[in-house]
């Protein structure tokens, strides 16, 4: 049993230095917890940035994105390190979030991929940021932009403008080929000009 | 036929060839509707871009580590803090029902003090104070002391897990003085107790102090 003072050695792995994910993946698997809490420290807020645009800015995405570490950790042994670990946690995370929302509206589809955008999406009252005002009304307008997309679309959009993955990758983690992810994000991308067109966009 | 649509779309992916992107940029040029679609997509990604990311919260980690492994039971984490000497507090809320926090002394025994459930406490109420003492191999361990006529026979410890062996007394406020056996012939005393006493026979006992109870808890210390 591991204390303070004498954590199993990762064997290999240094700590605090720069050990990339895959060595610390390996460490976690032969059973290092911090090398497991370094690993989450890490990519907690990619995590928390899919589950807090999937399922906006409540506490349930903060559940959510712990949800994914947690069963992250107990698939650990499954992970072959033959992709991203990165890559794989997305997957997972992107999962737990689809649990959810089916969780939430159990009568909605969430496979429609019709472009009248007729769930809508609870969002919570935020608080307006300390920004200036136009910024702050923008970024608002398209938070509730995404909220408001069809589940397909918004998972789409969210990987690859506010995650920056590309297509290759996001195939990976959604298991859907690029073409027809790419047409998500055209019609994500097109429906939400169309939400925010009413907004005097002159100013920026 | 590939739409205007689509072709700004895959433009803004970068993903024309070089000569369709000369082609397209030339449009660009003197279409008007064309290019503010354009525009309109560019600012559509550079905004999301600069989305806030959501600021992820001081208690994240150790909440996921939490769950991943609950805190280990009240009997571990003393054999756990044994192999880390220093000073130990810590809030006892375990289904063994322990009402209060003991500051507990270095070494291998520790002592912690339960808040009697009872109502109306007075200077004189007991207070139920647990004894524990770690020792892996023995087979029996018991406790002698002023409280029982230093009669080991009347005090036996039971076993917890992980070696540590423990018993609860209730114990009036006042000192006492004692010391615990091991397999029925050997005694010690908690070497890292505040005081010492020397019992005239050569050893050193150990002493506890057990305070009243009062609104904040009762306190016991060695």
């Amino acid at each position: 049993m591991s204390t303070a003072k004498s954590a199993p050695h990762a064997g290999g792995a240094e700590r605090g230095g720069e050990v990339d994910d895959t060595a610390l993946v390996r460490a976690a698997q032969r059973g290092d917890r911090e090398a497991f809490g370094i690993l989450v420290s890490r990519h907690a807020s990619s995590v928390l940035s899919v589950a807090t645009r999937m399922l906006g800015p409540t506490a349930d995405a903060e559940d959510v994105a712990q949800e994914a570490f947690v069963a992250a950790y107990n698939a650990l042994s499954r992970f072959q390190c033959d992709s991203k670990f990165s890559t794989w946690l997305y997957r997972i995370a992107v999962n737990k979030c689809t649990d959810s929302l089916r969780a939430r509206r159990p009568d909605i589809s969430l496979d429609s991929t019709s472009d009248e955008s007729s769930i809508a999406w609870e969002t919570a009252d935020e608080e307006t940021p300390h920004w200036e005002l136009e910024q702050a009304e923008l970024a608002w307008e398209l938070d509730k932009g995404i909220q408001a997309l069809p589940h397909l679309y918004r998972e789409s959009f969210v990987l690859r403008h506010i995650e920056g993955l590309g297509y290759d990758e996001m195939s990976a983690i959604l298991g859907v080929h690029r073409d027809t992810l790419k047409m998500r994000v055209y019609k994500a991308r097109a429906l939400l000009c169309q939400s925010l067109a009413h907004l005097d966009r002159a100013i920026r | 036929m590939i739409t205007d649509e689509q072709f700004v779309q895959r433009f803004l992916d970068q993903e024309l060839s070089a000569e369709e992107r000369v082609r397209f940029v030339v449009r660009l040029g003197h279409d008007e509707t064309l290019r503010t679609r354009v525009i309109e997509l560019e600012q559509l990604v550079l905004d999301a871009g600069r989305l806030p990311r959501p600021i992820v919260p001081e208690r994240f980690v150790a909440a996921v580590m939490e769950r991943i492994e609950p805190a280990p039971s009240l009997w571990r984490r003393l054999a756990e803090a044994f192999v880390a000497p220093h000073s130990l507090q810590w809030n006892l809320a375990s289904a063994a029902a322990v009402a209060c926090v003991a500051t507990l002394a270095v070494g291998s025994v520790w002592v912690v003090t339960e808040r009697e459930s009872a109502s109306g406490q007075q200077a004189s109420t007991p207070v139920l104070v647990r004894l524990v003492v770690l020792q892996p191999g023995a087979r029996t361990v018991q406790v002698a002391g002023d409280f029982n006529g230093w009669n080991p026979s009347r005090t036996p410890l039971e076993q917890a897990s992980s070696g540590a062996w423990t018993v609860m007394l209730p114990l009036a406020p006042g000192r006492y003085e004692y010391q615990f056996v091991v397999d029925g012939r050997q005694w010690i005393a908690d070497p890292f107790a505040a005081e010492q006493n020397d019992d005239g026979f050569g050893s050193r006992n150990a002493v506890i102090e057990v305070g009243p109870v009062n609104t904040t808890g009762a306190g016991a210390t060695l």
